[in-house]
């Protein structure tokens, strides 16, 4: 019985391990047209090796009478134009967690994003 | 004014992580804001002054000054150990009327047009379409500056087209810090734009084709290339096709590149029922598999219209290289595995056979995301003998090896610039590309490899050349001499009537000098680079 109930709590466990796993993923959009704010010099090692990359992990707090929210993308040293060539929002089950928790009131911004050179 | 960073750092790599390389210095300049200074003209010669500043600055510390772009180059070319400049953000550029063009020139100035030297091929793309025109050609690929293409000899498989430096027809330097040191050259027999609009870049004008040769393909080493002045064409789309052939045709037609009798492709016969001659051309060459076939890649060209077939679904697929990567890595515990895993990632590394697309140039040979450390040796030889070196170097690759990459055979019109690698009546560059190695494994060195490349083509008596921006012995004894012949010697003669002795240095790298081309050369001729027209 007690061998019968260990298994049924690894395959559980596996099951949740899985579904936790497979709640973190990300998106990629890229622009088709126009060259990316460029690098230099390269440090990176992936994707985004020779590109400009913004990283933004923060959590965003929305007002009851707000609707959504927007993050406003701005002309500064690191985004020279302003318009976006790449952009990469990742999704986390601690993001889902905590914004199922606080009525979506809070959320979880995983975001990379490359402007146009 | 135009804004510089100076970075103090310990050391700099390369796009496909080929370093790292020592660094002391690095320099990064930015246009001043059109909102502040509206006339392109205006930054463009603003920008002329802050490099011709800090050119003056590591002259006085008595420090190498070397610009660069998108460092895409996996050879040492770019380098230099003092200091570097960025010149990734100088990328404005001009067009030209009638009213600026020489006298005697033959070019419509609707297809001329001057990029600054920070301009990467797509963003000149973008710009020429902006306009109706193209690149002629490029380098396969978009991400690379236009002025660290011409300098390295960057090019595609344009079977009757030639390199990027090909449709360059004027090019302005920095040769120095001081007044006077801002130089427009052109070819005498092909002039394009007149003294006047040269003066309002600041620059005295020297129309000599030797120099101008010289100067196409420069290494870097000519001085600050600011910007390339090129005639480009009308829009025009490609019609891309990949097959699988017998290996027999497929190296026939690289031996030949006579495409009247290639007829398998119904839709590219003329009327006559022979076949249409291709854009471009390329073999893939799975060295770790021979099932007799060849998967080759051919486009056409077409007349450019709107509407035509969305090509991204194609072209975005890419070489998956981080499954190659991880491949390699276990690979090269057992070295005897990597052409099983390379058999096995084919579908991934080469093209999808009857693969079709339409697309302009841009899009054709849109981005290539970057996929982990990579290296890519590239060996030009006369396209008649395209067979007898491919057989050597892929017998070599497997010898020495195996070395985790592939072949493939690329073809490209003889160039007139003084270095060019593609210096034969059609050069076939025999190249392999692959993931680099960990070479404390259990498979040679990179450098061991390209050595032993170089001493089998000798062996075997084949004239070649090699990739300036490629991997390579580049020490090896007489390389250059062996490459190149008298126009090695012409080539540093050049550089020294142009360029004063402290520039000469200041311009150089280990690079030059590994490679002989530093040394100072006396010049005989007193009017050697005189203007000629």
């Amino acid at each position: 019985m007690n061998i019968k109930r260990h298994v049924i709590t690894v395959i559980l466990s596996l099951f949740l391990l899985i579904l936790l796993f497979n709640s973190c993923y990300s998106v990629r959009l890229r622009s088709v047209e126009g060259a990316y704010n460029p690098a230099a010099p390269i440090v990176r090692d992936d994707y985004y090796r020779d590109m400009e990359v913004i990283e933004l992990d923060t959590v965003i707090t929305i007002g009851v009478a707000d609707k959504d929210f927007t993050y406003l993308i701005k002309v500064n040293d690191k985004c020279p134009t302003g318009k976006l060539h790449t952009v990469e929002y990742r999704n986390t089950l601690g993001g889902v967690l905590l914004s199922t928790i606080t009525f979506g009131r809070k959320r979880l911004v995983k975001i990379k994003y490359v402007c146009m050179k | 004014m135009a804004r510089t960073t100076k970075l103090s750092l310990n050391d700099w790599d390369t796009l496909h992580a080929n370093g790292p390389f020592p660094l002391k210095t690095l320099y990064k300049t930015k246009l001043e804001a059109s909102a502040l200074m509206p006339s392109t003209l205006d930054r463009y010669n603003d920008a002329a002054q802050e490099i011709q500043k800090l050119i003056k600055e590591a002259k006085n510390k008595n420090m190498g000054f070397r610009a660069y772009g998108s460092a895409w180059s996996m050879s040492k070319i770019a380098h230099q150990k003092d200091s570097m400049h960025y010149n990734g953000h100088m990328n404005t550029y001009f067009s030209f009327m009638d009213q600026d063009l020489h006298a005697l020139s033959s070019y419509e100035a609707s297809n001329l047009f001057l990029f600054q030297c920070g301009n990467n091929i797509k963003e000149v793309s973008e710009k020429l379409a902006g306009h109706g025109k193209s690149l002629k050609t490029s380098g396969a690929s978009n991400g690379q500056t236009i002025a660290g293409c011409i300098s390295t000899g960057v090019h595609g498989s344009g079977i009757n087209v030639g390199s990027v430096q090909d449709y360059v027809v004027g090019l302005n330097l920095i040769i120095g810090p001081d007044p006077g040191d801002i130089v427009y050259l052109e070819r005498h027999t092909k002039p394009a734009l007149n003294d006047v609009f040269v003066q309002k870049l600041r620059s005295r004008v020297i129309r000599n084709d030797g120099l101008f040769n010289a100067a196409l393909v420069g290494l870097g080493s000519f001085g600050f290339i600011h910007g390339v002045v090129i005639e480009a064409q009308n829009l025009f789309l490609i019609k891309r096709y990949v097959r699988e052939l017998k290996k027999d045709k497929a190296i026939a037609l690289a031996e030949s590149l006579d495409f009247k009798g290639f007829k398998s492709i119904p839709s590219e016969l003329d009327s006559a029922g022979n076949g249409n001659i291709p854009y471009h051309y390329k073999v893939f060459v799975n060295q770790y598999k021979d099932n007799g076939n060849y998967v080759v890649e051919l486009m056409y060209k077409k007349p450019f219209k709107l509407n035509y077939p969305d090509p991204f679904p194609v072209i975005k697929k890419s070489i998956y290289r981080d499954l190659v990567n991880l491949a390699v890595e276990i690979g090269s515990r057992v070295p005897s595995t990597i052409p099983i895993f390379i058999n096995a990632l084919k579908n991934s590394i080469l093209p999808k056979v009857n693969e079709e697309s339409t697309g302009t140039l841009a899009e054709t040979f849109w981005d290539a995301p970057y996929q982990g450390p990579a290296f890519a040796c590239s060996f030009g030889v006369d396209h008649k003998n395209s067979k007898k070196a491919l057989e050597v170097l892929t017998k070599v690759s497997i010898d020495e090896g195996p070395i985790p990459g592939i072949f493939a055979m690329r073809f490209i019109k003889k160039s007139k610039a003084t270095l060019s690698f593609a210096r034969f009546p059609t050069t076939c560059m025999v190249e392999i590309d692959g993931v680099l190695w960990n070479e404390k494994k259990n498979i040679g060195t990179l450098k061991g490899f390209s050595k032993k490349m170089i001493q089998a083509l000798k062996n075997s008596n084949i004239p070649f050349t090699i990739h300036w921006g490629k991997n390579a012995d580049w020490a090896f004894p007489g390389l250059i001499d062996h490459m190149y012949g008298q126009d090695a010697k012409t080539w540093r003669e050049y550089r020294c009537a142009l360029l004063s002795d402290e520039m000469q240095k200041l311009f150089s790298n280990e690079f030059l000098t590994q490679t002989g081309l530093a040394i100072k050369e006396t010049v005989n001729d007193p009017n050697l680079i005189k203007s000629l027209v």
